[in-house]
Parts: C-alpha cells; sequence; structure tokens
C-alpha cells in the first residue's frame, strides 16, 4: 500500500543552521523516504535526483504557474517563470536568443570593469564583508547593463528587490502581514519604474541595442509583446537575476576561503575554474529549491501526491546524490560527468543560466588576480540566509 | 576518415543547457536559441572523446553517440 502523506518525516529546510551546511540533512532526507515534508510549509519535498528531474521535466503534472500560491508582490505571473508550456515556449523562443552564450559574451567586459572599481574600494583596507561590497552589488550592475537602465539606479533596484525577497532586512521587526505590505508596495513600485522606462523606449525613434528595446521590438509569430507582458518579463528579471547570483557568489567565496587548499588549485590552474564553478554550483546549490503546484494525482516512489498539494524539488538534495555523483560528497574541481541541475532543467531551465555562468566565471577570475590570498576573519563565522542561501555575513581579511 | 560513433542529439529533450558546445566546441555548436546543434556527426577517436564528454554531461541526456 501506498505511504499516506500525513505520516511523512517532516525536516526544516528554513533554518539558519540548515542553510549553512544542509548537505547532510539532504543525506537524512534522501535516505529517509523518497517523499518528506518539509516543516512550517507543509510542501511535500522531493528529494532525490531520479524524482526531482522527472518533476522538472513534467511541468503538465508539477506546474510552475503558481503566481498566487508564492507571494512576492506580483500582481500577475512572471513570465516565462510563472507559465507552462505551451504557453510558456513561446516565451522562451523569444527570449532564449536574448540569452545565448554568445549574446551574453557582450557583457562579460563591462562586468569585469565593474568588479574590478568594485574591488578599487576596498583592496587597501585588507578587509571587507564580501557580500555587501561585493556579491550584491555586482550582479546588480550587470542587471542594469544587460537592460540598457542607468548604472545611478543602483540604489533604487537594491532597495526594490530587498523590499519583495527580504522586506525584514530594512524592517527587522516586520511580521508576516507587514512584509507581505512591503512586498506588495515594492511590486507595485516595480511596475511603475519599469512602465516609465517602457514609455520613454517606445517614444524613441532610433531603437538601443540592449535587452529592453530588443524585447521591445521583438515578435514572436508576427505579433509583439504587448506591455503587461514585458512588464511581467521584467519583474522576472529583477527578481531572478540579482538575488541568485549574490548568493553563488557568497557560497563559492566563503566555501574557497575556508577550504585554502582548493583555492590555491584554483590560483595555480586558471584553466579549472570553469569547472570549479560547475562543480561549486552543484555542491553549494546556492538555490536549493524549487516550489511546483501538483496538477493531477501522481505517485513518487510509492507515495501518492494529490492534486493541488504543494511540492517543494530539492535541488541541492538532488545534486549530492550519490546515485548520480560517485563521491558525491567530494568536491571534485575536475569531476568527469557533472549533470548538476543547479539552473532547474527540463523547459524551466533558468534563462539566465548562460549569463550566470559567465558572470560567476569573470568575478572570480577577477577578484583571486586582485586578491588571491584571504581567509575568514578570525573568530568570526559567516552567516547564511534562510531560503536562498546567501551569506549575508562574510567578514574575509587578506595581506596589504 | 573512419567514422567510429555517430553523434545524436534529440531536439526534444535540449532545452538549452549549453554543456556539450562549452565542453565540445568541435563537436557541438549553438543555434540562435542555445540549443545544441551536431557539427560533426561522424567523429573519429580524438572527436569521439570531446563528443562523449557532451553526452556524459548533458542534464537532460539529449546526446547520444552511435556505433
Amino acid at each position: 500500500m501506498a505511504d499516506d502523506p500525513e505520516d511523512l518525516p517532516h525536516f526544516n529546510l528554513f533554518s539558519e543552521e540548515f542553510s549553512r551546511c544542509p548537505q547532510a540533512v539532504y543525506r537524512e532526507m534522501r535516505a529517509a523516504c523518497p517523499v518528506t515534508r518539509a516543516a512550517i510549509t507543509e510542501s511535500l519535498v522531493l528529494s532525490r535526483y531520479e524524482d526531482v528531474a522527472w518533476a522538472l521535466r513534467h511541468p503538465e503534472i508539477f506546474s510552475s504557474a503558481m503566481d498566487l500560491q508564492v507571494a512576492l508582490g506580483t500582481e500577475r505571473p512572471m513570465i516565462p517563470q510563472q507559465i507552462d508550456p505551451p504557453a510558456q515556449t513561446r516565451y522562451r523562443k523569444l527570449l532564449d536568443p536574448h540569452f545565448s552564450r554568445r549574446k551574453m559574451e557582450a557583457l562579460i567586459p563591462s562586468i569585469r570593469a565593474n568588479a574590478n572599481a568594485l574591488i578599487d574600494t576596498f583592496i587597501d583596507a585588507g578587509e571587507c564583508e564580501f557580500d555587501e561590497a561585493f556579491a550584491i552589488p555586482l550582479p546588480c550592475t550587470a542587471f542594469l547593463d544587460l537592460l540598457g537602465l542607468p548604472q545611478e539606479d543602483l540604489a533604487l533596484f537594491l532597495e526594490l528587490k530587498d523590499g519583495i525577497i527580504r522586506p525584514q532586512k530594512a524592517q527587522p521587526d516586520l511580521d508576516f502581514e507587514g512584509a507581505q505590505r512591503v512586498r506588495v508596495e515594492s511590486g507595485r513600485r516595480i511596475y511603475r519604474y519599469f512602465e516609465r522606462i517602457i514609455e520613454e523606449r517606445l517614444r524613441e525613434k532610433t531603437p538601443r541595442e540592449d535587452l529592453l528595446s530588443s524585447i521591445l521590438s521583438a515578435e514572436i509569430d508576427g505579433e509583439k509583446l504587448i506591455s503587461t507582458e514585458i512588464l511581467d518579463i521584467c519583474f522576472l528579471l529583477l527578481l531572478a537575476g540579482l538575488d541568485t547570483v549574490t548568493a553563488t557568489l557568497g557560497c563559492n567565496i566563503a566555501y574557497l576561503a575556508a577550504n585554502p587548499d582548493q583555492r590555491r588549485r584554483i590560483l595555480e590552474h586558471p584553466e579549472l575554474l570553469p569547472g570549479a564553478v560547475e562543480e561549486l554550483m552543484r555542491w553549494e546549490t546556492p538555490v536549493t529549491a524549487v516550489p511546483r503546484l501538483v496538477k493531477r494525482e501522481v505517485e513518487v516512489g510509492g507515495t501518492v501526491i494529490a492534486e493541488g498539494e504543494l511540492v517543494t524539488l530539492l535541488i541541492g538534495a538532488a545534486n549530492t546524490d550519490e546515485s548520480h555523483f560517485p563521491e558525491a560528497d567530494r568536491v571534485d574541481f575536475e569531476r568527469e560527468r557533472n549533470i548538476h541541475m543547479a539552473f532547474g532543467a527540463g523547459p524551466h531551465r533558468c534563462l539566465g543560466s548562460h549569463l550566470a555562468r559567465m558572470e560567476l566565471c569573470a568575478a572570480m577570475e577577477e577578484w583571486h588576480r586582485r586578491i588571491p590570498e584571504y581567509h575568514i576573519k578570525s573568530g568570526e563565522t559567516p552567516r547564511y540566509s534562510p531560503g536562498i542561501r546567501e551569506v549575508l555575513y562574510l567578514p574575509l581579511v587578506w595581506e596589504r | 576518415m573512419i567514422a567510429l560513433a555517430r553523434v545524436r542529439v534529440d531536439a526534444e529533450k535540449c532545452v538549452g543547457h549549453g554543456r556539450c558546445y562549452v565542453l565540445a566546441p568541435e563537436v557541438f555548436e549553438e543555434d540562435e536559441r542555445g540549443h545544441c546543434i551536431v557539427i560533426e556527426e561522424d567523429v573519429s577517436e580524438a572527436l569521439a572523446d570531446e563528443a562523449r564528454k557532451g553526452e556524459r554531461n548533458c542534464p537532460e541526456g539529449a546526446i547520444r553517440l552511435e556505433r
């Protein structure tokens, strides 16, 4: 008989402790049973590689169209993440070419320049708090360049995306309702900001060469996008493109600061860096999980999951599953086969994955060129946020 | 040239991770959307190793080497 979903073991995926070192919990979850439950949200959790991969490839059962379930201050689904195929395919056909590896390469020189400009501001101090000084601003400057927005809007963007993702950052005393109010208000401001920019662009006689202008003039099957569609794309780019890279930079540098032998391998063999970025994406999996909504009853490993259930696909657990990664607990920059799903899998594969990979490589290359030897300030412990594993506090020191 | 293997990509499965054309640029390239195109369908020994890298690192299992 199939297990009763009510009796499943619970795991807390939202603690600071889990975020600091989730790999041991992942192992326990994979061993417990194929389907577990998350404490607090009570969503079901899939943690084995095979199950997570299967779910990601079957959006008709495990739907990503859940704008009503995930409260992020949006008024409509974000495009294309919160829309499933076949409608999603239409958007991906339009957007994918603008996020291809070839296109993203053009952004790399400015990313390197932005990284160096940031490093200039603190290198002589011999120390920095990595999140605030580097990991947060760098992806944001890249985002502004990509869309063709002025760098002067950096502070505004950081405020708006924090208003959605971490309302408690500016106001630590907020309760859930208070946080929700901040989200909705920040959402409105994001819509208004992009509405104004889009109107300005549409008035311009000669189109610019940036992403926003490309999306404005692009056509799918002879039709242009309408302005709400463009707004819903911009909203997603803002929410998906900033924190994820911030968290990954933090996780990577925190790992390398704590593991000097691995760091020196990269310094001595710079050609290992792309492999190191892939392996750290696998091991750290900063975006630990993605949510899905079950559209029709389905059985996973003997557990029947009912229609309407919320399911957490624990990508971090899948990425450390021995059945797909031999010696999964060993961080190996030369791993011969690395089929991690840190950027998801199936039709919702991260639209920005090519940009993210190149941005991470460029940023880490510049960092290590300028600051090859660094470590965590003695007596201090890095602090990881629950949810997306941003290293909120990462005090680093180096020889001046 | 004696072909050792034939490289096949299942376009239905490919979603554009791009691992293949990064790891084995002599065998694979990207189309406009960043999905995989096979440049060298029939590969001899040296390229077969490259092709295998692409095959083994495709998260979607979209690449096959036929002998």
